[in-house]
C-alpha cells in the first residue's frame, strides 16, 4: 500500500518545496499556517502529498500529515479528551455513533465547500463531509472456484460451502470494514441491527480461515493460494487483478432489491482546530474530479465525485470489478450506525467467533 | 565420555532446535532481497534477488528507528543512574527490609509490559486531568515507561557483581589514603562496570523491542519502531519492512560483538541471563 | 558507615517507588468505577467490572486459553531449550560461544520480525507447506494463523532464547565431573541422565518453566500477530479493549486480573526456589 519514496526524488521535493514557498509567500492566503491531517499513510497520504499539498503550498501554507487508523485515532482522542493533535480527520461511517456521543467536531460551513454539487445530497451535512466510499464485495478466485467445481458466489452463505472450509478471509471486528461487513452478513442472513444472531449463526457456518485486520493481507493471501475467497472491498480486489490473480468481485445479495454493501468515509473538523478556514479548503479540495479519481486509482477506495465515477469507466478492470452505475450504487445497503449497539456487536462476535 | 547414540540424538535435538530458534530471522534476512514488484508475494528464498528494497526504505522507518534509538540509549542512561546507586546502597547497607526493597526495583519485570503500557497511559490522563500536563505521545513519557522496564536489568546484574566483589578492596584504598570518592571512582565503579555494561545492554535491547507498552505511549506521527512494524503488519505492508527488519538483526549481531570485545561474552551470561528475570 | 550507603539508596529507591506504585495505583482504581464507555466511567467504587469478568463465558474461555497455550509453550520450550544449554555448556570449543552469540542475538531482535519470519515461512507456497504438500504428508496448505499451534509457536520464540540462558545457567551448576564419576563407578550413560543430569537440574527446570510461563501469561505482540483475530489471550483482549472498544476501565480490570496471576505465579515459583535451595540443589 505504501508508495516508497526514493531518498533522490524526496530531496528533490524537498529543494521544490522550498522553492515553491518561497514564490508563493507573498500572495498567499494561507501564509503560516501549518494543518495537520490525520489520515492513513501509505498510498493514501502519498496522494494527498502529489495532489492537494502543493496547491496548499502555493497559497502559501503547509500541511503535515498525522497517520493512523481512525481507530486508533479515536482513541488517543479519548484519551486527550478531545485534545487533538490534528485539524482535519478522516473518520469511518462505523466511528459516526461514538463522535455522536462525544463533542470533538465543529460544524462545518458548507457555503465553504462548494465542490459538494459533485456530490449526493446525503453524502454531506454539518458535521460531515463525505469523502469516499468501498464497495464491500466477496472477491473470489475463478480459476479455484472453477477447480472445485463451484458456481460463483451470489452471497455470503455460499462461502460456507465444504470445499470453502479454511479458504475464507473476512474482515475481524478491529478492522477498518469489520462493523460495516459484519452488518452486511447480518441483514443477508435475516437479522438487522437489533438481532444480530443469525448473522452470527452464518458466520459460523463460513467458518473462515483468517479475520484480515489489513485489506492488502486478502490480496497477498490470494498470490499465495491461502485463500480463494475473501469478504473485502473491491478496490483490494482490483489490486490483486492488477497484481495478475485470477480474481473477480460478486456484489453480495443482502435482501430483495438490495445489493451490495457500502462504506462510507467522512471528514470532520476537530473543534480544538484553529485553523478552521484551511480545514474548510482542504475539505473542498479533497471533494476535485483529480483528486477523487487519483485516490480511488491508487487506494483502490470508490470517488464520490460524479465526474470521477464516469472517469472510473475508463478502465477496464475498475469497470469489470466495481459497480459502476450511480443508482446501483446508491441502492447498496447503508448500515446506521446510530441503531448499531457496539458493545453488544463485539460481544457477541467475541463470544462466537473467537476460538 | 558420551556414546555414539547420545551424541547423534543430541545433534539431532540441539540441530533442530538451533533452526527453529534462528530460522525467522535468516528468512527475514532472505527474503528481504525480494526483487520482485512491491505488490508480488513475499518469498523465501527469493525468486530474483536484490538489494531494491534496502533503498526504498520510506523515511517513516527511519524515523521510527531514529526515535527507538534515542528512547532506548536515554531511558538506559536514566535507568542506570538510578539503578548504580540503588545496588551499591542495597549490597553494601545493612537493614531488616532489603528483600522488601529489592522487590521494589525488580518489580517491573513482574509486570507484564501490557498492564505497564495501560497503568502509565492512565497516570498520564490523570495529570493530564489534574495539571493539563500530557506526556501521553511525548518523549518525556515514553521515556518514563521504558526507564521503569529498563532499570531492573541494570539492577538486577550489578547487584549480582556487586555480591561478588571483595569489599577488601575498597578498605585497601582507604587505607592507603584514598577519600571516598576517589574510591568510589577507581576501586568500585571499574569493578562493577561488567554488570553496568551487560545490564545496560539488556535493557537497551528491552526498551529497544518493545511493542505492548509502547504501543499505549505513541502518538499519531510519534511511533517507535517496533510498534510502527506491528502496525504494518496488521495495516499496511511493504517488502521495505523486510529491509529495514533486517538492518536492526544486523545492527543487533553488531551490539553484541561490541559487547564481546568490551567485557567478553561470558559476563554477559553470567550476570545477564541468570538475573534477567 | 554502614549508614552513609543508606544515603545512596533512598533516592532511586522513591523515584522507582513513585513510578511503580503511582502508575499501578492509578489503572487498578479506575477499574474498579463502573466503565460507561469512551473513557467515562461511573463516580461509585464498584466490583461490576470484575463480577463481569469471572461471570462472562467468553472472558473466562480466554483466561483459560492464555493458560493453555502459556503452558503448552513453556513446556515445548525447555524442550527445544534443554539439549542447545546442554550442549553449549559441556562444549570447550570456541564454536560453544559461537552458539551462544547466536541466542543472544535472538533474545535482542523484537518478536515482531521473528513472527514476520514465521508467517513467510508458513505461508501457502512457503517452504514448510511446500515440503509437507511435496512429501504428501498434507492435502491442503497449512496457516498458522489463527490457530492455537501458532501462537503457541509464536510465544515459543518470545522465549526461547531467553530459556536457553536460563537453561545454560542450570547445567552449568552441574559439575561434568560428576557424571564422569558416575560412569567410572559403572554408570551407563542412560543411568547417568536419570540419576545425576535429570535430578541435579530437575529443580532449575521447574523454576525456568515457571518462568517462561509467565512470560507466556504476559505475551502481547505474538500473540496478536498469530492469533489473527481467532485465538485471543487476555494480553491481546486488554489491548483491543482500549483501542477498538476505548473502555479503559474494563481493559484496566483485564489488566489486573492478569497482573494478580502473574504475580501469584511468581510468588509460588519463589517459594520453589527457597524450598529447593534449601534442599541445597539448586542456584538458579
Amino acid at each position: 500500500m505504501k508508495k516508497n519514496k526514493n531518498p533522490l526524488a524526496s530531496l528533490g521535493l524537498a529543494f521544490g518545496l522550498a522553492l515553491g514557498v518561497s514564490f508563493s509567500a507573498t500572495a498567499g492566503e494561507f501564509d503560516g499556517v501549518t494543518l495537520k491531517v490525520a489520515t492513513w499513510g501509505g498510498s493514501w497520504k502519498a496522494n494527498m502529498e502529489k495532489i492537494i499539498v502543493p496547491k496548499f503550498e502555493a497559497l502559501g501554507g503547509k500541511i503535515e500529515f498525522v497517520t493512523g487508523s481512525p481507530a486508533a485515532n479515536f482513541a488517543k482522542l479519548v484519551a486527550g479528551r478531545g485534545r487533538a493533535p490534528f485539524d482535519v480527520m478522516e473518520v469511518l461511517d462505523a466511528q459516526v455513533g461514538d463522535f455522536a456521543q462525544v463533542d470533538y467536531l465543529q460544524p462545518i460551513n458548507l457555503d465553504l465547500i462548494p465542490n459538494k454539487v459533485n456530490l449526493q445530497p446525503f453524502q454531506y451535512n454539518t458535521t460531515y463531509v463525505g469523502s469516499w466510499n468501498t464497495q464491500e464485495t466477496i472477491c473470489y478466485n475463478t480459476e479455484k472456484f472453477a477447480e472445485l467445481g463451484l458456481p460463483a458466489p451470489k452471497t455470503y452463505a455460499d462461502l460456507a460451502a465444504s470445499e470453502l472450509q479454511d479458504k475464507v478471509s473476512l474482515p475481524d471486528i478491529n478492522s477498518g470494514a469489520g462493523l460495516a461487513n459484519f452488518g452486511g452478513v447480518i441483514y443477508a442472513a435475516g437479522g438487522d441491527e437489533q438481532n444480530i444472531q443469525p448473522g452470527l449463526d452464518l458466520l459460523k457456518k463460513i467458518n473462515a480461515t483468517k479475520f484480515w485486520t489489513r485489506g492488502g493481507e486478502t490480496k497477498t493471501q490470494f498470490e499465495s493460494g491461502d485463500i480463494y475467497a475473501a469478504v473485502v472491498h473491491a478496490g483490494w480486489c482490483t489490486r490483486a487483478a492488477r497484481a495478475g490473480s485470477p480474481v473477480m468481485t460478486v456484489h453480495p445479495e443482502i435482501k430483495p432489491g438490495v445489493k451490495g454493501l457500502a462504506k462510507e468515509g467522512w471528514l470532520g473538523i476537530m473543534k480544538s482546530s484553529k485553523n478552521v478556514k484551511a480545514a474548510h479548503w482542504f475539505i473542498n479540495e479533497y471533494l476535485t474530479t483529480d483528486f477523487q479519481y487519483e485516490y480511488a486509482i491508487n487506494s483502490g477506495v470508490f470517488p464520490l465525485n460524479k465526474d470521477a465515477i464516469e472517469k472510473m469507466k475508463g478502465d477496464e478492470i475498475n469497470a469489470k470489478l466495481m459497480e459502476l452505475r450511480p443508482d446501483a450504487i446508491s441502492s447498496m445497503l447503508r448500515l446506521d450506525y446510530s441503531k448499531v449497539d457496539k458493545t453488544a456487536w463485539i460481544d457477541g462476535w467475541n463470544k462466537t467467533l473467537t476460538k | 565420555m558420551q556414546t555414539w547414540t547420545e551424541k547423534i540424538i543430541m545433534f539431532i535435538w540441539c540441530g533442530f532446535s538451533y533452526v527453529f530458534l534462528l530460522s525467522p530471522m535468516i528468512v527475514v534476512m532472505g527474503a528481504s532481497l525480494h526483487g520482485g514488484e512491491f505488490s508480488a508475494a513475499i518469498k523465501f528464498p527469493p525468486d530474483e534477488p536484490s538489494f531494491q528494497w534496502y533503498s526504498k526504505i520510506p523515511a517513516e522507518q527511519f524515523e521510527a528507528l531514529g526515535l527507538s534509538l534515542i528512547v532506548a540509549a536515554v531511558a538506559t542512561f536514566i535507568a542506570a543512574l538510578i539503578a548504580i546507586p540503588a545496588a551499591l546502597g542495597l549490597v553494601r547497607s545493612n537493614f531488616k527490609l532489603k528483600f522488601a526493597v529489592s522487590s521494589v526495583f525488580r518489580a517491573p519485570l513482574q509486570i507484564p509490559a501490557i498492564v505497564s503500557g495501560i497503568a502509565f497511559l492512565q497516570l498520564y490522563y490523570l495529570i493530564f486531568d489534574t495539571s493539563g500536563l500530557m506526556l501521553a505521545g511525548t518523549i518525556p513519557g515514553m521515556l518514563l515507561g521504558h526507564v521503569f522496564i529498563a532499570t531492573p536489568f541494570l539492577f538486577g546484574t550489578i547487584v549480582a557483581v556487586l555480591q561478588r566483589f571483595d569489599h577488601r578492596l575498597e578498605e585497601a584504598s582507604y587505607s592507603l589514603g584514598a577519600g571516598r570518592w576517589r574510591t568510589l571512582y577507581r576501586v568500585t565503579l571499574p569493578t562493577i562496570m561488567p554488570g553496568i555494561y551487560s545490564g545496560g545492554l539488556y535493557a537497551f535491547m528491552v526498551s529497544f523491542a518493545d511493542v505492548p507498552m509502547s504501543i499505549f505511549l505513541t502518538a499519531p506521527g510519534f511511533v517507535t519502531y517496533p510498534v510502527e512494524l506491528f502496525y504494518a503488519m496488521e495495516n499496511d505492508f511493504d517488502p521495505s519492512i523486510l529491509a529495514s527488519s533486517s538492518l536492526v538483526i544486523v545492527f543487533c549481531l553488531a551490539m553484541l560483538l561490541i559487547v564481546q570485545k568490551v567485557v567478553g561474552l561470558e559476563t554477559l551470561l553470567r550476570s545477564g541471563g541468570g538475573s534477567a528475570r | 558507615m554502614e549508614n552513609r550507603w543508606i544515603a545512596y539508596l533512598i533516592p532511586p529507591f522513591i523515584i522507582t517507588l513513585l513510578l511503580v506504585a503511582g502508575s499501578q495505583f492509578v489503572f487498578i482504581q479506575n477499574s474498579f468505577y463502573q466503565d460507561l464507555g469512551l473513557g467515562r466511567t461511573g463516580t461509585d467504587l464498584t466490583l461490576t467490572n470484575y463480577l463481569k469478568f469471572f461471570s462472562d463465558s467468553f472472558y473466562l474461555k480466554t483466561f483459560w486459553i492464555t493458560i493453555k497455550v502459556s503452558a503448552i509453550a513453556a513446556l515445548l520450550t525447555l524442550f527445544l531449550g534443554f539439549p542447545i544449554a546442554y550442549v553449549v555448556a559441556r562444549m570447550k570449543s570456541k564454536l560453544a560461544m559461537f552458539l551462544l552469540a547466536g541466542i543472544v542475538v535472538s533474545t535482542f531482535v523484537t518478536i515482531v520480525i521473528k513472527v514476520f519470519g514465521l508467517i513467510i515461512i508458513f505461508s501457502a507456497d512457503g517452504l514448510i507447506n511446500k515440503t509437507l504438500l511435496n512429501l504428501g504428508l498434507i492435502e491442503r496448505a497449512y496457516s498458522i494463523i489463527g490457530t492455537q499451534e501458532g501462537v503457541v509457536i509464536g510465544l515459543m520464540h518470545f522465549t526461547i532464547g531467553f530459556s536457553v540462558l536460563l537453561l545454560y545457567s542450570v547445567v552449568v551448576t552441574v559439575p561434568p565431573s560428576l557424571e564422569y564419576a558416575a560412569q567410572i563407578h559403572g554408570a551407563s550413560r542412560f543411568r547417568v541422565y536419570q540419576r545425576v543430569i535429570i535430578p541435579l537440574c530437575a529443580p532449575g527446570f521447574v523454576v525456568g518453566g515457571l518462568m517462561i510461563f509467565n512470560m507466556c501469561m504476559g505475551a502481547f505482540t505474538s500473540a496478536a500477530l498469530l492469533g489473527g483475530g481467532r485465538i485471543l489471550t487476555l494480553p491481546v483482549l486488554v489491548q483491543r479493549t482500549v483501542m477498538m472498544e476505548v473502555k479503559y476501565s474494563t481493559a484496566a480490570s483485564i489488566a489486573f486480573v492478569l497482573l494478580v496471576s502473574v504475580i501469584l505465579i511468581n510468588l509460588f515459583s519463589l517459594i520453589a526456589i527457597r524450598r529447593l535451595r534449601s534442599a541445597r540443589l539448586v542456584v538458579a
